[in-house]
């Protein structure tokens, strides 16, 4: 099956996107292997760092407006026509959901965003994602071509191999007959900042059997060292061991970290809702029969502020080296 | 003697220690108020009195020495737990009071499961003593909305019920014996046993006390069987609330025990039910549970009954099975009601009130007819009966309004305080009761004395004997 | 500025119970019977629209709003309520089959309804919705429409000569474009999240207003025929494994537990932060 990877190089996220994509080609896919990278660029400047990224040895560069999704989907579409590409991949998020269902829609192909895995056989393309709230998965079959996927925000490439050797197939110009942008008066800016506890990805959180602000304090001491974010629940900050902004849960704040310790916490509702999204949950508690020992992937059974300043130690002395 | 605040925290700092007591203001704003001034904490904006400090008790040797303290020097006194009272019981009045907060007194001391008796420290959140229960194949039977977050000092300091308390009985019912703190200092402790004739009940000057009389260290209360497996769940939409009293009446009067038995009327109704209910339908529904033969004679006869009543439409039982498993206030939905709160200015409050079956309905139209002519920027004013008794029920009014022209810090006196003062002037009117579990807390006093009428001088003596210089909790159920 | 919201009302998937999804699988979800609930990027859209329409007031300018969706009959509170408010046109189209995962078709319908008898200029919409979760529906609509789509609209104000000025949380950043009408929004996370709520005298004073209900043969479009042209049809579902293990670490002595716990469990995960 003719298939490509898309790159849209116009914008600041390309680095993001080939890493995503690079990660879902390795394991996220089965079946043919995507042969092509596409990249879009605006800038010459870009095209060496660009074609550097690209997550297949084959890559083609294609010459755009910036930030014209409009002009990647029309040259996308023509090239479903023109050369019958079955299968394109697009990276996540808002701008890889729009590009793979204009071009689907162009096109008359299908689209799948969110994708988690896909399976590309000759005749057949199917796709899991989450559905119903992320409370199932669900399985779907593409039956129209081409078929436009766009893959979960959540991929990542995790230790990339070493870089390829890249080959540029083509390298063509797009920008003419640009047409009128379908906006005007372009703006970009930083997104506005969440604060440190909901962007954290790694977090300690110190509950009431800390036992006392200055445990609390050693607790947050060797968060710092271990480059964690700093947290606490309810009681800590009602006790005034710890300011009310450092508060997680309810009335605070909801974290989704990928790591996440909690520390001389019971695991009450009203906490474990601001944690649980987190990625790895590693709970210490003395008590086995505390709530946060059951929704933890890890539980240490001993006392809070011992091991996580052990832990600090290791850790610290991990990253000197040897 | 008026002890400057300074001083006060420096006599809490050598009973308790000075790493349990707490100065700090964002946690003594927070702790001037309860859920009858949420909008404070919701927008940020504080106008009670601040406390001088609170004071986490770790034993019930210091409940008692910081009470000592308090009293000798006649500070005032706020007993607190789970802190999640809704009338105003936990309100900062004076100046400098003392937040006396026994939630650090955690602890499940016993699960007897021969004498089906539990008993827990007054800071054991009411989750984890069912959740231990559970374990056992054990229940407590206790189930009000706020299970997740209260805790079991003033679970009983409120009188509080449970939704299944149609079968379990209020905390009344389920406390057997406890242990209690005295303003100078004396440590009460009543024993546990199944009953007694040896004078007057003196559990019930601590039950329901709301930190007027005592401080509740520790409580024990009965265990039940838990049979989930025997959960039976009936519903039926019908036109007329009047006839879903009568309904409830009927169960009533005729023996069954239903653990949960509710009439919404339409306006709550749509609410929770408009998926499968008509704008204008009242719905009625019961949950039955326990022995397998008992839950079977108990179905059947309450749906015999409603078959005497042909405009009861019946529903699929799955959506009230659906419905009341996602009844409980955790977390989610307390932050996700917070963030509409403070979007929409847009506010739900509750009052709830107790009568007899002839007098019920006319208590329900006479007030929301009232409350819909009187008070602006209603946008629903609607309730439903949640526990019935042999002679009466109580009715749970539920009601929305936007908060239009003031700020929320007012919105307690321009729409709260008018819309309670109709209820209960409907009610007292009628010979019910103000409050049917909420407790006076400090919203219903000026009330209180046309609810007792003779009897108030009982009331006011407990206070006088018990409380003689006025510590415990002022402005609580007896006026200032 | 005629300003069209299309909301959909879907049941409360929180309301269900584990025990409901892990039988999902087998047995497809049974969602009858859980309460229904508006899709929150619609009810963003809803509140915008009518912050929309107050400034455009202020302006001097004027707005008609108003509202559709494709639903049955429990999207009727919801269109009421949206009377009460200031949405002068309120209608459904009757969806004779369930399209929860047929997009392309709600997208026609979504479609027809603009073109053929609302004719508003500015059409919001929610970026994503349940159970499908594609987030598709803004971009097939505009495809229908060839209209712009700006995506994740988190604000939006009036500008003079039927213009409107919004701002995007896009992949790297906020964005700020002037787009000009016609055109789709697709509304994303927006701190403004909360319908507004009418009072008992806004409702009473609309009482008897009709809610239009069409059919999709009224829109010129054959469902049973575009169903049978879906073209990313849903084979299965599969429950999702959430119970988390809750693995004891052992050793002898605190730092034996801590060194346990880095090296089997932390290290790796510690690198790729």
């Amino acid at each position: 099956m003719r298939s490509a990877a898309i790159l849209d190089g116009t914008l600041g996220t390309a680095a993001r996107q080939a890493q995503a994509l690079a990660g879902f080609l390795r394991e996220g896919l089965s079946g043919d292997p995507v042969a092509e990278t596409l990249i879009f660029y605006h800038d010459e400047r870009d095209r060496v760092r660009l074609v550097g990224l690209a997550p297949t040895r084959a890559v083609r560069l294609v010459r755009t407006a910036t930030r014209r999704p409009d002009r990647i989907v029309e040259t996308l579409a023509a090239l479903a026509t023109n050369e019958q590409t079955e299968l394109f991949l697009f990276a996540g998020g808002a701008a890889g959901t729009e590009m793979a269902t204009r071009v689907a829609c162009r096109a008359g192909g299908a689209v799948l965003t969110d994708a988690l895995s896909i399976e590309v056989r000759p005749s057949l393309l199917v796709g899991r994602k989450n559905v119903y709230s992320n409370h199932l998965v669900g399985r779907f079959e593409l039956s129209a071509r081409p078929a436009c996927v766009s893959i979960d925000a959540g991929w990542s490439d995790e230790g990339r191999p070493a870089s390829l050797e890249h080959r540029v197939l083509s390298d063509t110009d797009a920008t003419d007959g640009a047409g009128l942008a379908p906006f005007e008066d372009l703006e970009l800016a930083a997104a506005p900042p969440t604060g440190d506890l909901a962007e954290g990805r790694f977090l300690v959180v110190a509950g009431y059997g800390a036992g006392s602000r200055e445990h609390a304090d050693r607790v947050a001491a060797a968060a710092r060292r271990m480059g964690a974010v700093f947290g606490v629940t309810r009681p800590v900050a009602m006790n005034a061991w710890a300011p009310m902004d450092r508060l997680v849960g309810v009335s605070g704040v909801r974290t989704a970290p990928d790591l996440c310790i909690v520390v001389g916490a019971s695991g009450a509702p009203a906490f474990s809702w601001g944690i649980e999204k987190a990625g790895f949950i590693v709970a210490i508690n003395p008590d086995e029969q505390a709530p946060i020992v059951r929704n933890a992937d890890v539980a240490v059974l001993d006392d809070g502020v011992t091991i996580i300043e052990e832990l600090a130690r290791i850790v610290s002395a991990d990253r000197e080296g040897p | 003697m008026h002890l400057s605040r300074a001083a006060i925290v420096e006599g809490l700092e050598r009973i308790a220690g000075p790493e349990n007591v707490i100065t700090d203001e964002t946690v003594l704003k927070e702790s001037s108020i309860d859920n009858f001034r949420k909008l404070e904490h919701i927008f940020g904006v504080y106008t009670r009195p601040l406390p001088a400090a609170v004071v986490m008790a770790q034993s019930t040797a210091k409940v008692a020495e910081v009470l000592a303290f308090a009293d000798e020097h006649r500070v005032n006194v706020i007993p607190r737990t789970g802190a999640t009272a809704t009338e105003g019981g936990l309100e900062s009045v004076v100046a400098d009071s003392i937040v006396l907060d026994g939630s650090a007194m955690d602890q499940i001391l016993s699960i007897d499961t021969c004498n089906m008796q539990a008993t827990a420290q007054c800071g054991v959140p009411l989750q984890a003593l069912e959740d231990r229960a559970r374990e056992q194949g054990l229940t407590t039977g206790h189930s009000p909305q706020s299970k997740p977050v209260a805790h079991m000092g003033g679970l009983v300091a409120t009188r509080s019920i449970g939704q299944f308390s149609t079968l379990y009985g209020g905390i009344e019912d389920m406390v057997v014996g406890l242990e209690a703190v005295f303003p100078g200092g004396q440590v009460t402790r009543i024993k546990n046993v199944p009953r007694r004739a040896a004078g007057p009940d003196i559990r019930h000057v601590v039950i329901g006390n709301e930190g007027a009389l005592c401080f509740i260290t520790e409580v024990t209360v009965k265990l039940f069987p838990y049979f989930p497996e025997n959960n039976t769940f009936l519903g039926w939409t019908l036109k007329d609330m009047n006839t879903g009293f009568e309904v409830l009446r009927a169960v009533m009067v005729s023996g069954y025990k239903p653990s949960v038995a509710r009439v919404y009327d339409p306006g709550d109704a749509g609410l929770h039910f408009s998926h499968f209910a008509a704008e204008d339908d009242c719905v009625l529904l019961f949950m039955v549970e326990g022995p397998a033969g008992i839950v079977t004679a108990t179905a059947e006869g309450i749906a015999a009954i409603v078959a005497g009543h042909p405009e009861c439409k019946q529903v699929d039982s799955e959506y009230i099975a659906t419905w009341f498993s996602d009844l409980c206030w955790g977390p989610e939905k307390i932050t996700e009601e917070d963030e509409r709160i403070r979007q929409t200015h847009n506010v739900n409050r509750t009052t709830e009130i107790s009568a007899g079956w002839s007098c019920i309905n006319d208590i329900y139209q006479a007030a929301r007819a009232r409350i819909v002519s009187e008070i602006p920027d209603i946008t629903m004013a609607g309730g439903h009966s949640s526990h019935s008794y042999i002679n009466g029920t109580n009715m749970y009014f539920n009601y929305f309004y936007n908060i239009v022209g003031c700020g929320p810090e007012e919105e307690v006196t321009k729409y709260y305080l008018p819309i309670i003062g109709i209820i209960c002037e409907e009610t007292l009117r009628r010979g019910g009761s103000i409050v049917h579990h909420h407790g006076i807390g400090k919203a219903r006093t000026p009330w209180v004395k046309e609810e007792y009428g003779s009897s108030y001088c009982i009331l006011e003596t407990l206070k006088h004997a018990f409380d003689p210089n006025g510590i415990m909790n002022t402005g609580t159920i007896i006026p200032r | 500025m005629r300003i069209l919201v299309s909301f959909k009302v879907t049941p409360d998937f929180e309301a269900l119970r584990e025990a409901d999804w892990a039988a999902a699988a087998a047995d497809g979800v049974r969602t009858r019977y859980a309460r229904r609930i508006l899709n929150c990027f619609d009810e963003s859209a809803l509140e915008l629209a009518l912050r929309l329409s107050e400034a455009l007031a202020d302006q001097g300018g004027a707005a008609d709003l108003s509202a559709l969706s494709v639903g049955g009959r429990e999207t009727e509170p919801y269109l009421k309520t949206l009377q009460a408010l200031g949405y002068g046109r309120a209608a459904r189209v009757e969806p004779e089959a369930a399209l929860d995962f047929a997009p392309a078709v709600t997208a026609a319908l979504i479609a027809g309804y603009v073109q053929q008898v609302d004719h508003s200029g500015l059409l919001l919409l929610g970026c994503r919705s349940g159970p499908g979760d594609s987030g598709t529906m803004p971009f097939r609509v505009a495809e229908n429409l060839g209209w712009p789509c700006p995506t994740q609209v988190v604000e939006m104000a009036p500008l003079a000569d039927e213009r409107v000025r919004v701002a995007c949380m896009v992949d790297d950043g906020l964005l700020r474009a002037t787009v000009r009408l016609p055109c789709v929004l697709a509304v994303g996370n927006a701190v403004v999240s909360r319908l507004r709520v009418p009072t008992l005298t806004d409702r009473l004073a609309q009482r008897g207003k009709p809610i239009a209900v069409l059919s999709a043969a009224d829109l010129g479009v054959d469902i049973a025929e575009e169903l049978s042209r879906e073209t990313c049809a849903l084979t299965g579902l599969e429950a999702i494994e959430r119970a988390r293990p809750g693995v004891i670490v052992h050793g002898e002595t605190p730092r034996a537990k801590a060194q346990a716990l880095f090296a089997e469990h932390l290290k790796t995960r510690m690198e790729k932060l």
